[in-house]
């Protein structure tokens, strides 16, 4: 076995974030990262919500005219992305981790499948909720 | 075999599976929250109380909140852990973490139980 050397200072590589091009198995991968830090940021967000939908009738009205507006509407969509990318990008891991489709070609066609599938669940939800 | 995997030896390995285990408590929430969604559509507060009051509703729901939470931990962990070196950063990051989510199930579990 060929030893690997850490030593080794002069080693080419390339850490310029514009000329990186990530395949797409990488792609989907570092958004299911992102979109999980983003449900985890909304969290306290959602609580609020459900706790406020449920007090009384005045605050579930409330909540109602708050969700009418056209920016929490994006805020709604941008969370929807986050949740359906996590949702369809993790049942793709879990499948990987019994071993469904490992091999990089079949990886990289379930990867395109993710992200049409994300982007599909989010133009319905953000046509049901306009 | 899992039974030695998942002892002292090797503790990553539970960290792996409850991460998975609650990922498919989640997922198989999700699906039965979306399923009768469609069925009842509640559309009003009356409709939307009654939705929720049940008491096994609020007990799956409460379960998924656990899952939530207890997945929530071990993906936030994972981050701190790949991107933050400063050892004594992290555990500060991850204490305030720990007490986020230990005060969201509480929160979690007075909504669900005050309804």
């Amino acid at each position: 076995m060929q030893k690997i050397s850490t030593k080794n200072k002069n080693r080419p590589k390339n850490l310029n974030l514009f000329t990186i091009r990530l395949p797409i198995n990488a792609v989907v991968s570092i958004l299911h990262r992102a979109s999980g830090m983003a449900l985890f940021a909304m969290l306290p967000l959602l609580l609020l919500a459900l706790q406020y939908s449920l007090k009384s009738q005045q605050s579930y009205t409330q909540l109602e005219a708050l969700f009418d507006t056209w920016f929490i509407k994006l805020v709604l969509i941008g969370l929807a992305w986050a949740f359906f990318h996590h949702f369809f990008a993790g049942l793709r891991h879990l499948l990987q981790d019994i071993h469904w489709m490992t091999s990089l070609q079949k990886a990289r066609f379930s990867g395109r499948v993710v992200l049409w599938l994300v982007g599909i669940s989010v133009a319905i939800f953000a046509v049901v909720i306009w | 075999m899992l039974i030695q995997l998942l002892t002292n030896k090797y503790p990553g390995m539970r960290l792996w599976l409850s991460q998975r285990l609650s990922a498919l408590m989640m997922a198989a929430y999700i699906l039965l929250l979306v399923l009768l969604l469609a069925i009842y559509q509640p559309a009003s507060y009356s409709d939307w109380h009654k939705f929720v009051a049940p008491i096994w509703f609020r007990l799956v729901t409460f379960v998924f909140f656990i899952s939530l939470f207890m997945h929530a931990w071990l993906g936030v962990s994972d981050v701190f852990k790949d991107y933050i070196f400063n050892l004594k950063l992290r555990a500060y990051l991850q204490a305030i973490v720990d007490i986020l989510l230990v005060t969201y199930l509480i929160w979690a579990s007075f909504i669900l139980w005050n309804i």
